[in-house]
């Protein structure tokens, strides 16, 4: 327990973006009641973009639906989807990078090169082509950043397995009988893993803005889903005359990124081995 | 010496760049207020901001958009035009006799009209002009023999300034459908380049084109009246935001159709902006699909009544649409006021109403089944003139009744395509009702069996007076008719109407004395946009 108090004194950066990273989480969760109720995708026609007032502290959209709610519940489906799209870019990308830094030679060669062909792409511009052709919607756009993002992990896995590849103990280990399965993860994986975890934790806020910026370009969430870029969207046509519906959904994109980015950076702080 | 030569020589070219840089930089804002200041006096250069429509091409008869922005552009005229009700009047033409068959129209030529580049407008030219578009309009889209079919027989008597035309089919009216702009008198002699550079009558001529930025015209010398601007300059802004932009900062003095509702209601709110807005012919409305969950009357009929439109008119898209249930708009001369409609805007009415045919929601998920399946409805739009946005306001309140609808919102063509092979609930447009004054080829989109008729929709009563209504001259019993097939169109709940588009042009009030907009979309340029005294 102590050995647990010294850590989190010890990291404060971290304890603190931790904490607002949990709250976030809880908001996402805990939504109908942080809203009191209030359900995101109806309004009153007749009460549209009203400014914020005590009714409606974030004022109203186009349909007259309350902006604070959209923001909140907004919170559920960015966090979800960037965690999904981290979660499986991380997946794919180490599967594939561990074996191909393992194997080598043709293994090697065909998952690189097909890598290669993601990264020679400008990845905003491919996952807008791959979401164009898979259709608007929330997990198109999960699964097309997803598919731009797994090369980065793949090449990271496998350089990290090819700092260890050649070594004596992987080629006494491999000597002594152990078999391939377990060279992978006994080995192999948790070499990699830390760097790999690292680069997820970094990653969730800059998938969040990705995912906001398809939803704005019109290849993410579709109405009536509150999503923060789909909100921007909606709201720059009255960027002038309803400014607020462009001024929160800023600030819920800019401060859970934040929230995220800064808790990815304490993250690699405490495990990243040279800052010891 | 040598040495310090060319270090001078250096320091030279380097100031000189300096300060042709400098130059190149100002020169924008100061070449752009000597032309408004000279904009403001007499003549001077109007610049207009629109949307390129097919890439603003000027051939009437490339497709229907090009015709028009030939026409709207100020650079060609048709033989008659419509007032603001619609009505036919003669533009190039002088007068028209009609023969009792309605297949012999002898129009007279107004006397002393010639093309752009000089040349006399002779009858001849017209006839040619004519003779054109309907021999050649199978090489575009325009279809010009909508209005004039390839049979009909064209002659010039340049003595008298006359052209005759014989039809073998009776024509209610031709004269509505020679002012259609696929129809524009060009000069088939002098025109060399039909796509950039088309020689009409107009008060302004293309002197030069600029890809994707727009034309540059010059006054027509040889109009037949005072041209109100030396030049024109037509920019091509891509949205309704970039139009109120580009008038706000003074790249253009007047712009078209600002489709935002709080762009516009800002512009309106500002003196130093005019803004002219016109109940226009588009009728915003949702064709309901037969074929699909919606051929059940209680269901189409609870969808009406869900839906209140005169607050998304109204508040939604902020008064660029004015209401009206009808598929006509109401400030034409079709009967409105005499239409009922039985589903107004009805909220607990459209619940009783589903309750009581047993579309009820039994699982608790807040969406009634019908045999057995939650409804979800197709609506398809695409973003333009405020639709996805009222089919957004029409989910949000069907979604009160109990009926989910999924809003799909795409590009027009991908609408069209869907609308074609039926994939389909709702399908939000926008559509001109009396592109030719008038609404027979508008109302034919609801005629059983028509290939118009993508929604399936059939009524006897509605088929029968729209066979009349081909072969019937009568106006009286012609709007009758019309009358009989809108009250069809209500009573079976077959259309959902958003409302009358309203168009509007926004000019600079202190550069710019008057810049109308017209209940015909086809006129935009013309000498009645006149610079401020």
């Amino acid at each position: 327990m102590e050995k647990k108090q010294n850590f989190f004194a010890k990291n404060k950066t971290f304890t603190i973006f931790g904490i607002l990273g949990i709250i976030v989480i809880l908001v996402a969760i805990f939504a109908p009641v942080v809203t009191g109720g209030i359900d995101p995708t109806t309004g009153v026609l007749t009460d549209a973009l009203k400014a914020p007032s005590s009714d409606h502290i974030f004022g109203t959209d186009k349909l007259g639906r309350d902006v604070f709610a959209r923001v909140i519940y907004g919170a559920r489906t960015s966090l979800v989807a960037a965690f999904c799209v981290v979660a499986a870019a991380f997946t794919i990308g180490t599967v594939l990078g561990v074996l191909a830094g393992y194997f080598g030679k043709v293994v090697d060669a065909i998952i690189m090169r097909v890598a290669d062909m993601m990264i020679a792409f400008p990845g905003m511009i491919l996952a807008i082509a791959v979401a164009g052709i898979m259709g608007a919607s929330i997990q198109n756009a999960v699964i097309a950043i997803s598919l731009v993002t797994w090369p980065k992990y793949a090449r990271l896995a496998r350089s990290l397995v090819l700092k260890i590849r050649d070594r004596d103990y992987v080629a006494a280990a491999i000597v002594t009988g152990s078999k391939t399965p377990y060279m992978l993860l006994r080995y192999m994986l948790p070499s990699a893993i830390t760097t790999l975890v690292i680069t997820a934790a970094t990653d969730i806020g800059s998938m969040m803005l990705e995912l906001a910026a398809l939803s704005f370009l019109g290849f993410g969430a579709v109405p009536p889903t509150p999503e923060w870029g789909l909100m921007l969207s909606e709201g720059r046509a009255y960027m002038t005359a309803a400014p607020w519906l462009m001024i929160f959904p800023g600030i819920a994109i800019f401060v859970v990124v934040t929230i995220f980015n800064m808790l990815g950076d304490s993250l690699r702080d405490i495990l990243d081995p040279r800052q010891e | 010496m040598k040495k310090h030569l060319g270090k001078i020589v250096a320091l030279g070219l380097a100031a000189v760049l300096a300060v042709a840089a400098l130059a190149a930089c100002g020169g924008g804002s100061a070449s752009s207020k000597s032309a408004s200041a000279a904009a403001g006096s007499t003549g001077g250069t109007l610049t207009f901001g629109c949307q390129s429509y097919t890439d603003g091409i000027v051939d009437p008869l490339n497709d229907t958009n090009s015709g028009w922005n030939a026409m709207r552009y100020g650079v060609t005229e048709a033989l008659f035009k419509f007032d603001d009700q619609m009505n036919v009047e003669p533009w190039l033409a002088e007068s028209c006799d009609i023969s009792d068959d309605h297949k012999t129209w002898t129009i007279k030529l107004k006397d002393g009209v010639k093309f752009s580049n000089g040349t006399d407008m002779t009858a001849s030219a017209v006839a040619a002009s004519l003779q054109r578009t309907i021999d050649e309009g199978d090489n575009g889209t325009a279809t010009p023999e909508k209005y004039l079919e390839k049979a009909a027989k064209i002659t010039a008597d340049d003595a008298k300034n006359t052209i005759t035309i014989v039809t073998e089919t009776a024509y209610p009216d031709l004269r509505k459908n020679l002012a259609y702009p696929t129809m524009a008198i060009v000069d088939t002699k002098g025109t060399t380049d039909y796509t950039r550079g088309v020689i009409g009558t107009g008060p302004y001529a293309i002197d030069k084109y600029t890809d994707k930025v727009g034309y540059t015209m010059k006054a027509n010398a040889n109009y037949r009246d005072t041209v109100p601007f030396a030049g024109v300059e037509i920019l091509f802004l891509g949205d309704a935001t970039a139009k109120a932009n580009a008038l706000k900062g003074g790249q253009v003095m007047v712009t078209e159709n600002v489709a935002t509702a709080s762009d516009l209601n800002a512009l309106k709110d500002d003196s130093a902006y005019n803004v002219d807005v016109a109940n226009g012919v588009r009728c915003g409305f949702s064709y309901v699909n037969f074929d699909g969950v919606l051929k059940n009357d209680a269901l189409r009929q609870a969808v009406m009544m869900a839906i209140d439109g005169q607050t998304v008119a109204d508040v939604t898209v902020g008064g660029l649409y004015t209401y009206g249930y009808s598929v006509l708009p109401s400030n034409l001369d079709y009967n409105y006021d005499k239409l009922t409609y039985k589903y107004k805007y009805d909220k607990e009415a459209a619940k009783k109403l589903l309750d009581d045919a047993g579309i009820k929601d039994t699982d608790g998920d807040g969406i009634r089944e019908l045999d057995g399946q939650p409804i979800k409805l197709e609506w398809i739009t695409y973003e333009n003139r405020g639709l996805a946005d009222m089919a957004q306001a029409g989910q949000q309140q069907l979604k009160e009744i109990g009926i989910d609808a999924n809003v799909n919102v795409g590009d027009s063509e991908s609408e069209w395509n869907k609308m074609v092979n039926g994939e389909y609930d709702l399908c939000s447009s926008n559509w001109t009702t009396v592109g030719t004054g008038d609404p027979t080829e508008y109302l034919a989109n609801w005629n059983g069996g028509n290939k118009a008729n993508y929604c399936n929709y059939s009524n006897a009563k509605f088929d029968e007076a729209y066979t009349k209504l081909l072969t019937e001259f009568d106006d009286q019993k012609r709007k009758e008719l019309i009358t009989t097939m809108q009250q069809c169109l209500l009573d079976d709940a077959a259309v959902l109407v958003h409302g009358y588009y309203n168009s509007s042009m926004i000019s600079n009030a202190s550069q710019i004395a008057n810049a109308p907009i017209h209940t015909a979309d086809y006129y935009w340029i013309n000498t009645e946009i006149t610079p401020a005294a």
